[in-house]
């Protein structure tokens, strides 16, 4: 061993001090606790969607909540333990999740290529409004996220981008889900697919750059 | 001789609560394990640094080890990222034997088998493989892999840049 190595070695050792280590619990809280937030302020600032005030919420509305939250979960969970590398690790769990998630877009493009869809169905001013409603919770949550994931050793930034991106995209979105009303399959396929497509592409861009070590 | 994975492990975990002695000793058999692992798989005269830069990032980002989990999966995760990011860094360096005494670890060798650099460079095509090697390891310039391979100048920039993006997508891969 060169000197340079002893050296260092030495101060290294000289640095130490106990440390706690990284749980990824503890990002899975994080993510938790800001997406029950934006769900609590789009709930105080926006209100909830009639039939779920009612009790009598729709049925699509329970099947876009959890495709939602489990493309979030799923994606969260992936996420955290990029926090923990190791050899070995491969997390591929999301991709299932965002399999099952792609069923609302590809469900509406075969629906749109058989019988063209109203323009009205589309609902562009409102649809503006989901994604930029969702875009915003997204951008609470990512960063929430983001830095925690800085404290750990994520050894693929890149990755970890689009994931961070596509987790909050999804809770973001599903923290607007409460709000929206409308239960149509191309308002869904398109204006809940936008923000978890376009948050996904901000964490590509800005994410790494934050995380690299 | 390199302490085995168990040792490493109880050694890391005493010095996430702040041991200094085994801190010194699990420094040091990393060092050793690190000179071994990176052995022909960059320049001999880029060793020196790249093992110093990997200690530092364990030092750095210990908090990250799981301490219910094997060691030398986690440190093969570090010093693949840095060997990766070592790489994107070198251009061009002089003709160097490779220091024939450094060969493969004979410790743990399931596990070092398994997280190896050899086997991430078999996760890229042979093409890019063979162009990382030639360029990224053993020096050459890009006309002289380009004249070797068959490949032109702008292919072999091509395939060493997508070899290099793909392998820092698979670090965590066995």
């Amino acid at each position: 061993m060169n000197m340079n190595a002893n050296s260092l070695i030495d101060g290294l050792v000289d640095e130490l001090e106990p440390i706690k280590t990284i749980k990824p619990i503890t990002g899975l809280a994080v993510t938790g606790l800001l997406t029950l937030g934006v769900m609590a302020a789009v709930t105080i600032t926006l209100g909830v969607r009639n039939d779920l005030a009612m009790g009598m919420a729709d049925e699509m509305f329970f099947l876009r909540s959890g495709v939602l939250l489990m493309l979030g979960i799923a994606t969260t969970f992936t996420v955290v333990n990029m926090a923990r590398p190791g050899v070995g690790n491969l997390n591929r769990g999301w991709i299932w999740a965002a399999l099952t998630a792609a069923l609302f877009p590809v469900t509406a493009a075969i629906m749109s290529a058989i019988n063209a869809p109203p323009v009205e169905a589309l609902r562009p001013m409102e649809g503006l409004k989901c994604l930029a409603i969702s875009g915003l919770s997204a951008s609470v949550i990512g960063t929430g996220l983001t830095l925690w994931l800085r404290q750990g050793a994520p050894t693929s930034p890149e990755r970890a981008g689009w994931l961070v991106g596509m987790a909050s995209g999804a809770l973001g979105a599903a923290a607007y889900n409460i709000y929206c009303p409308f239960n149509d399959i191309y308002y869904i396929g398109m204006w809940f697919t936008l923000p978890v497509l376009i948050s996904a592409v901000a964490g590509r861009l800005i994410v790494p750059r934050l995380i690299r070590w | 001789m390199i302490a085995n994975e168990e040792t490493m492990r109880i050694l890391m975990v005493k010095a996430q609560g702040g041991d200094k002695q085994c801190y010194s000793s699990l420094l040091l058999e990393c060092e050793k394990w690190l000179r071994r692992y990176y052995a022909r798989k960059i320049n001999p005269a880029a060793i020196d640094d790249l093992v110093q830069e990997t200690l530092i990032s364990l030092h750095r980002k210990r908090a990250s080890y799981d301490p219910t989990k094997a060691f030398l999966p986690w440190l093969a995760a570090i010093g693949r990222y840095r060997w990766i990011d070592s790489l994107r860094k070198i251009y061009r360096h002089e003709h160097d034997e490779l220091y024939e005494e450094m060969v493969a670890d004979p410790q743990d060798e399931d596990v070092t088998a398994k997280v190896s650099l050899e086997r991430l460079l078999g996760m890229i095509s042979d093409k890019q493989a063979e162009v990382i090697s030639l360029v990224k390891i053993e020096g050459l310039s890009i006309s002289e892999a380009a004249a070797m391979t068959g490949q032109s100048e702008s292919l072999v920039k091509v395939n060493i840049h997508r070899g290099l993006k793909k392998m820092s997508s698979l670090i965590e891969n066995e």
